[in-house]
């Protein structure tokens, strides 16, 4: 895999910015389904723009992780997070686009279990080599980190929420740091599958294929434990239907539903009723994020656009008065996404 | 299974490239219709180069035909609808419908599974279900017709992983048994698609194939992680693998998965699992570990170990699999008795 890489920096070099396709036509996962709403300008993205958007998520996940874990940044490791694997010298946060932000807020959860302990530090130390393979990928130009907000923002999001939590912490516990990882993991997974169709470098390709996977594999990790956590349904799930929702309902103020990904396009953990071969109705839990519709849908997972992750994550901001707005400010992102002059923000 | 554990043994396979033919892929012309369900048919595809996007479709379509009876079997007692595995109207190829081997073994998950249990398995299961509704869907005519099956090849498969060990293992026979027998496929599923995403021509994904390949990947890794998520939690709440077996059966598994696609591209060069000189990954296995306490991380996710990015197998890696067979040249074996339905059907190098 190591030869993964200089392939992927070689085809980038190569290859060098291609046409590509619009944030609206192609992003949309959903080239099977209709038109959505395009509204936004028609500018053409390269995949250094779309691999630099994955970087700014994986600056976001990563340090979330690195606090919840270690309780440190992933610039400065301290020696729980050394000791796990992180790299000494720490993960670099600079790069030849965009300035340096600072991260805030954000501590080490009490873990109390092995398993939720032990979960952490894998998926601390995976993001963090997300974000280091595709600072190598992308080279010189590699946006930096950008300002990244994981103390108020919680507090943000849980307002928003219906019911709302307007205290909302994921650092306190266990089972809220669990809550605070269901935020991201899940719309990684749409995020890079819905770039997935926007690269044009085949060695992108295949590494966002790869990285797919494991957000995937996080995102069944992080809600398995939930399920498990919660064996009445009654206390950890209704929040995650809570999220669920406001994901879905920020989605779809971007771009409007399709096929493969109705609206809503996202669903917590609460069961749902399947129809199996020879057999009545039954109760199956909700392991997997994808829209049940016997008819449409096929159990396969959402993709979405750039333009309806970067909703999300600022919380709403990058949509107002019937448009996308750039940049996107707010929630996790105080300052905005880096981005080179044509990519995504 | 002696002969297939003497391949395993005489076997010395050479490298080779990805897929034959996979560097001179050339465009499929597609005829787009469009079904009744508003998926995109993509029947007819003719092809100047060695397959079509029609054909790497079907290899999937083996594959959740495969998944999707096991879990079905799991959850139910009872396999697919023939409505489900039948030759499509309009099929013009040569493949038949066959039949699923089963014996008393195969049945419903037993052991006293709870309620909450059976709701996994049948959450599963119909996933699977649908992702072989979509993929019919989606090749229409062209679709193949699901292959001979045969569900009673774990106990060989078992016994072949345990190295004698285990002499009648059935995942049917208990909820961790279960976990085993799908552990054996989920890392698998989420790796065939890997591989087989860039394959994908340019109209395929104009066409919307590949974001829909992308999408099954994403759920067969979102399965893989319970799996993975659900013996290491068992393991750990047991105390150790002496207390809990089945965390071992699943890591003889990942080592037998790459015992028999040793030699190929992006193969292991050990069966032991991910064992490659520092900072880059020979192996596309990741066996579950035990942790202990609450400094030490799991490995829930397979995937490199410098990078973090997932594996990808070839379509040949995952008949290897498939056939339990290191064998080249291999036209059937293990849960596909008469091979595939597929033109990569035989094994190679």
């Amino acid at each position: 895999m190591a030869n993964l890489e200089t392939q992927i920096l070689d085809d980038i070099i190569v290859t060098g910015r291609r046409k590509l396709l619009t944030l609206g036509s192609a992003a949309l996962a959903g080239l099977v389904l209709g038109s959505a709403k395009e509204a936004h300008a028609a500018t053409t993205y390269n995949d250094s723009d779309i691999l630099n958007f994955a970087l700014n998520l994986e600056y976001l996940e990563a340090n979330f992780y690195y606090l919840a874990a270690f309780g440190c940044t992933i610039d400065k490791p301290n020696a729980a997070a050394i000791a796990a694997g992180a790299p000494a010298a720490g993960i670099p946060i600079t790069g030849s686009v965009g300035t340096a932000g600072t991260v805030t807020g954000g501590s080490k959860v009490p873990f109390v279990t092995t398993q939720v302990a032990s979960y952490a530090i894998e998926t601390a130390i995976e993001e963090g080599k997300h974000v280091l393979f595709l600072q190598s990928a992308l080279s010189t130009l590699a946006v930096a980190q950008p300002a990244i907000n994981l103390g108020t923002s919680w507090q943000m999001l849980g307002s928003a929420l219906t019911p709302a939590a307007p205290t909302f912490t994921p650092y306190d516990s266990e089972a809220d740091f669990l809550l605070g990882a269901y935020v991201f993991e899940d719309v990684g997974v749409t995020a890079y599958h819905g770039a997935a169709s926007l690269l044009t470098v085949s060695g992108n390709l295949s590494a966002a294929a790869g990285i797919l996977a494991v957000e995937a594999y996080h995102a069944g990790l992080v809600r398995t434990t939930i399920n498990t956590l919660d064996t009445t349904g009654t206390t950890l799930i209704p929040v995650t239907n809570a999220i669920s929702n406001l994901r879905a309902a920020l989605a779809v103020q971007v771009a409007a539903s399709t096929t493969y990904d109705p609206s809503p396009d996202d669903y917590g953990l609460a069961t749902f009723q399947v129809s199996l071969a020879g057999g009545a109705n039954v109760t199956a839990t909700r392991l997997v994020d994808a829209a049940a519709d016997n008819s449409k849908t096929f159990a396969i997972a959402t993709a979405r656009t750039v333009g309806q992750v970067l909703n999300i994550v600022t919380g709403g901001s990058s949509f107002k008065n019937g448009a996308l707005t750039s940049p996107a400010t707010g929630v996790f992102y105080p300052n905005g996404m880096n981005a080179g002059p044509n990519g995504f923000k | 299974m002696d002969t297939k554990l003497n391949s395993l043994i005489d076997k010395a396979l050479s490298r080779r490239n990805f897929l034959a033919g996979a560097g001179s892929v050339a465009a499929v012309g597609l005829m787009a219709g469009c079904a009744n369900d508003g998926v995109t048919n993509m029947s007819g595809g003719s092809s100047t180069g060695s397959y079509t996007d029609a054909d790497v479709l079907n290899f999937a379509l083996n594959l959740e035909y495969l998944e999707a009876q096991f879990y079905l079997y799991a959850a139910t007692g009872h396999g697919l609808a023939t409505t489900d595995t039948s030759i499509p109207s309009g099929y013009t190829g040569t493949y038949t419908m066959g039949t699923v081997t089963t014996n008393s073994s195969v049945a419903q998950v037993g052991g006293g599974i709870t309620a909450a249990q059976q709701q996994i398995i049948n959450e599963i299961a119909y996933e699977e279900q649908e992702h072989v509704r979509f993929l019919r869907a989606a090749l229409g005519p062209a679709a193949v017709p699901m292959p001979n099956i045969d569900l009673t090849f774990f106990a060989p498969l078992a016994s072949l992983a345990s190295n004698g060990a285990l002499t009648s293992f059935s995942p049917f026979a208990s909820f961790d048994a279960f976990l085993v027998g799908a552990f054996i496929f989920e890392d698998v599923g989420v790796t065939a698609y890997a591989g087989a995403a860039p394959l994908i021509t340019a109209a395929g994904v104009a066409s919307g194939y590949l974001t829909a390949a992308a999408g099954i990947l994403a759920v067969e890794a979102y399965h893989a992680a319970y799996i993975r998520t659900a013996i290491t939690g068992r393991a750990i709440a047991a105390g150790s693998a002496t207390a809990y077996p089945y965390i071992t059966y699943a890591n003889d598994v990942a080592a037998l998965r790459a015992t028999l696609t040793v030699g190929n591209s992006g193969a292991p060069g050990t069966g032991t699992g991910n064992t490659g000189a520092a900072g880059s990954s020979t192996s596309v296995e990741v066996p579950l570990a035990l942790p202990t306490g609450l400094t030490t991380p799991s490995s829930i996710v397979a995937a490199d170990s410098k990078t973090a990015i997932g594996f990808a197998r070839s379509v040949n890696q995952v008949h290897h699999i498939v056939y339990g067979s290191a064998t080249v040249g291999a036209k059937s074996g293990g849960f596909f008795p008469s091979g595939t339905n597929s033109i990569f059907s035989t094994t190679t190098a």
